[in-house]
């Protein structure tokens, strides 16, 4: 890119008009967005959603700490404890992790990351976006009709045959789900295509930005995953309705087989969620240590290892179900190999820091949090792999504490730092910085309170799902619910941060992290089809060495 | 963007290779035949190979409508690798989840411990297996058949 | 960067590529994202070819469930198997077999550019399609007849016996073979629901074939809706044998 600064620099001293116009600008009114191609628009209509449903996942987390701050019912009761839990599990998993960085960040910057003017199939891209709100919808509808209390993972038989609780809360929240799924593999479909086929002139596969290796291993496994979920609640509620007899013990069904459907699709969902968000974590780091990548293609083949490695391990959620010994020592074993490229992340990470000129803008405080506690996340699941410890833990705390470090602390900080990290892109406008670290400080804060708290209660026998508890867990648990609270304060201040932006924000600048990355050469918000000509690449994304002075500058 | 697939020309329009008309006459008739074998082979008692010959013969059915009707001959070398490659991932979820329907509730060599499927119980020393029908009968590490596990079988528990 | 003022160089923004393509050659099927229409086509085929691997994902949750059961209920998945016509099945693996064929031929008519003879392959597509579900509809038909229903809902009466049975089989009806109509219905009627869609899909590109949409440079939505056709055949081609042809 470098010798053709000219090309993909905004020089803006020629006449015209059309696709040099901001995407924002290009056309206005709500039915021009409904009904937009663009995947930038798109991705802000995802955002939103996705944000939405983040507030409405939360809300439900907190009444779950509430009803925790003392045993014994404290605002709800058991069956209502049931529902709220598992409603924030599915909201959190299904409307707002899966589709967060993949639907949102991902479909605004992907192309833009390539060089290209869209994704490759721009309708499938809307599809699915009206896919996901069908989706969206549809959860709503369960909530309304009466809740499901199946926890989000839909085990048999309580999502077979449950007695109480709503009957049809549970068709409707798994038909949410199915829906969704068709969401997120139409989104799995379109990346890998414009991965393999819209690159710009110049773009090899080793100069892809690693936000995109990462982008396209999870869109391996959206493929590959999604549709056995599909298939596995299409049984599900085909069993519900007429009985089909694959899950229904009574009847020579199999409950523990729903798991293993339910598994192989949900393990690698796992990876969907953290990939992406190591895909943002590589670009933060690399852009705010002015560093190229330490072992660039190490950190790209990690993440297509894990994606691959995701799919051999789901038998570990199932080590207390009554699976076979054989299947069980199997999935330990492999569970393992998860380590490795995980690890090599890590230590790539850390090795671009080594050396590196660091800066700690706020985008920045989320990819070193990332680390950290992604390591944490990732080094207590080896406690579940290994059998004998696993057992012990098994549904306790600490396996709630476990995912939530991978989930909470991995995926959600990536999130928010890309959020931070690509909002004056995004919107055009520079949030105030001082405000967003705040925000920042009272999440991470927050966010150990609760969960760090949740390792020790977990290890010592509280079990998971429980809206009771042994009068000795009071303290831990009130200090976690606190913790909560803490996590509350600081999402509402980064919210409002972001929003007074909108209104009363700076203009942005071009390039205001001086990141050698290609969305950064890109005007401020871009224009309609992305660059004003077609970019020709020339350099790695990472290769400050390469990049020209005035690529680096601010505008 | 370069494609081996559509070689020589390349002025960036479609240039698909055309196949005559008898290579796809030849390829129906060899899918009849080998649907008549299926058949017939159905009705003569195999046994256990009945499954394996069903198998084969789908499989080379399969083959032929994927590499000639389907052009993944000609196609794209990639296409091909996503078409095998989901093949592998569902053979994954096959095997390993029949590792596990197969084998359920057998010895733990280990502790010297046998669980009963009738009761979910331990039975210390792995005393003689509970009552099974004959048919199902078999010797350590054989599969667990479904009459002896499954009949109103909860989730064996350990 | 002041956005207002950010405009585009000209109509050139294709002449970075090898192939110099300027908005004039810009042919109308060619959608404003793609350089080259080989571009456009070779990508359209690859997304349909990740839509056929979820596809096969997608049916691979019925195939391991016939997997463990059939190893769990050999003898219910014996009888109930013979309750099935191969008779009929193999007339639908016919017809199916055929309508891959005119699929095939229908692509090849429209590589060629002849438009009336793709319509006329399409046309004989669709109808064998119909068959397939009409001979589809009479074997559903003597299953709820006879109460060869799916789990609980299994009470045998009524029965032919379609095929001779021997072993087993012969002995009465096993345990747990309501198990084997679940999955017998979930899969067929899965398949169906392709075969449905796949009909639906061809008449669409039927009546755009007919307005003239498709030349020998753009015939991607055929190509495309035949590759979709040959997937469903190509499952069809595994449920016969495993489900109508059990020893």
């Amino acid at each position: 890119m470098s010798t053709e600064a000219e090309a993909t620099l905004p020089t803006s001293d020629h006449t015209g008009h059309g696709t040099g116009t901001s995407y924002l600008d290009a056309s206005s009114g709500l039915r021009n967005w409904l009904i937009t191609l663009d995947h930038k628009r798109i991705g802000i209509m995802y955002l939103i959603s996705v944000l939405l449903a983040f507030a409405a996942g939360g809300i439900f987390a907190l009444l779950v700490r509430i009803e925790l701050l003392s045993p014994g019912r404290t605002i709800m009761g058991a069956a209502t404890y049931n529902q709220v839990f598992t409603l924030h599990g599915a909201i959190m998993v299904f409307l707002f992790i899966i589709p967060s960085v993949p639907a949102a960040l991902g479909n605004f910057f992907l192309p833009i990351m390539l060089g290209a003017k869209d994704v490759a199939f721009p309708r499938l891209n809307l599809l699915s976006f009206y896919i996901y709100v069908v989706g969206a919808v549809m959860a709503l509808a369960s909530m309304v009709i009466g809740s499901v209390d199946t926890g989000w993972t839909f085990y048999t038989p309580y999502s077979s045959n449950s007695v109480v609780g709503s009957q049809n809360a549970v068709i409707w929240m798994t038909g949410a789900v199915f829906t969704l799924g068709f969401s997120s593999i139409l989104t799995g479909v379109n990346f890998i295509a414009t991965v393999h086929k819209m690159r710009a002139p110049g773009q090899t596969w080793r100069r892809l930005p690693l936000f995109i290796w990462a982008a396209y291993a999870t869109s391996v496994i959206q493929v590959l995953a999604t549709p056995v979920l599909a298939i596995t609640l299409a049984l599900l509620l085909m069993e519900r309705a007429f009985g089909l007899g694959i899950f229904d013990p009574r009847i020579g069904g199999d409950p523990v087989l729903f798991q293993h459907f339910f598994w192989f699709y949900s393990h690698p969902a796992v990876y969907i969620m953290i990939l992406p968000g190591m895909g943002v974590v590589s670009e933060i780091i690399a852009t705010f240590s002015k560093r190229e990548i330490f072992g660039y293609m190490f950190v790209a083949m990690s993440s297509v290892g894990l994606a691959l490695v995701g799919f051999l391990v789901w038998g570990h959620h199932m080590f207390v179900s009554g699976q076979s010994e054989y299947a069980t020592m199997v999935f330990s074993a492999l569970t393992f190999l998860v380590a490795i490229p995980s690890g090599v992340k890590i230590f790539n990470w850390l090795g671009t820091l080594y050396g590196g000129a660091i800066s700690l803008e706020s985008p920045m405080l989320y990819g070193l949090a990332f680390i950290v506690l992604f390591s944490i996340g990732g080094l207590t699941g080896l406690f579940h792999a290994t059998l004998s410890t696993g057992i012990f833990l098994h549904d306790t705390y600490f396996v709630v504490a476990h995912f939530h470090y991978v989930m909470v602390g991995g995926t959600v900080f990536a999130f928010f730092g890309g959020l931070h990290y690509w909002w004056p892109k995004m919107t055009g406008k520079m949030y105030e910085e001082g405000l967003a670290k705040w925000g920042f400080a009272l999440f991470f804060i927050g966010f150990n309170m609760t969960f760090l708290t949740q390792f020790v209660l977990g290890s010592r026998g509280m079990p998971r799902r429980y809206y009771d508890y042994l009068p000795q867990f009071t303290g831990l648990h009130q200090f976690s619910s606190t913790g909560a609270f803490i996590i509350g304060i600081g999402i509402l201040l980064i919210f409002v941060n972001l929003t007074r932006s909108l209104i009363s924000g700076k203009k942005a600048p071009r390039n205001p992290w001086r990141s050698a990355g290609y969305e950064w050469m890109t005007p401020t918000p871009p224009p309609l089809e992305n660059f004003k000509e077609v970019p020709v690449i020339t350099r790695g994304p990472y290769d400050y060495h390469l990049a020209t002075e005035a690529e680096l500058s601010e505008n | 963007m370069s494609h081996e697939a559509h070689d020589k020309i390349d002025d960036g329009g479609v240039h698909p290779h055309i196949a005559p008309v008898k290579m796809y006459i030849a390829i129906f008739l060899g899918l009849i035949f080998f649907t008549v074998v299926t058949v017939a082979v159905g009705f003569v008692h195999l046994g256990p190979l009945n499954l394996l010959v069903a198998i084969v013969i789908a499989t080379i059915k399969a083959a032929l409508v994927v590499i000639f009707f389907m052009h993944l001959k000609d196609d794209a070398k990639f296409n091909a690798l996503v078409f095998v490659g989901s093949l592998l991932f569902a053979g994954v979820f096959l095997v390993y989840t029949m590792n596990d329907t197969g084998h359920r509730g057998q010895i733990d060599p280990e502790q010297g411990v046998e669980v009963l499927p009738s009761t979910g119980e331990f039975a210390p020393g792995g005393p003689a297996r509970p009552a099974r029908s004959v048919a199902a009968e078999g010797h350590e590490g054989e599969p667990v058949t479904a009459d002896v596990v499954l009949p109103e079988h909860a989730p064996q528990a350990h | 960067m002041d956005t207002a003022n950010s405009h585009e160089h000209g109509a050139g923004h294709d002449d970075d590529h090898g192939e110099s393509h300027g908005h004039g050659d810009h042919p109308k099927f060619l959608a404003h994202h793609f350089d080259t229409p080989l571009q456009q086509f070779d990508t359209a085929k690859l997304g349909m070819w990740l839509f056929l691997a979820q596809e096969l994902l997608f049916f691979a949750g019925l195939f391991v469930a016939y997997g463990i059961y059939r190893n769990w209920y050999p003898d219910a998945f014996s009888w109930s198997s013979h309750q099935l016509d191969p008779i009929m099945g193999a007339i639908n693996t016919v017809v199916l077999l055929f309508s891959s064929l005119t699929a095939a031929l229908a692509v090849r008519s429209s590589q060629l550019g002849q438009k009336s003879k793709t319509s006329m392959w399409l046309v004989l597509t669709i109808i064998c399609a119909f068959i397939f579900l009409v001979v589809k509809y009479f074997e559903y038909e003597h299953k709820f007849e006879s109460g060869l229903l799916p789990g609980g809902h299994f009470h045998p009466h009524h029965l032919h016996v379609v095929r001779a049975m021997h072993g087993a089989a012969a002995a009465g009806i096993p345990d747990h073979s309501g198990t084997f109509f679940g999955i017998y219905f979930m899969m067929t009627g899965v398949h169906g629901l392709h075969v449905l869609i796949g009909i639906g899909v061809m008449i669409w590109i039927l009546i755009r074939n007919n307005r003239g949409e498709f030349s020998a440079q753009y015939f991607t939505p055929v190509e495309l809706v035949a590759l979709y056709w040959h997937l469903v055949d190509l499952i069809w081609i595994y449920l016969f044998p495993l489900l109508y042809l059990i020893d």
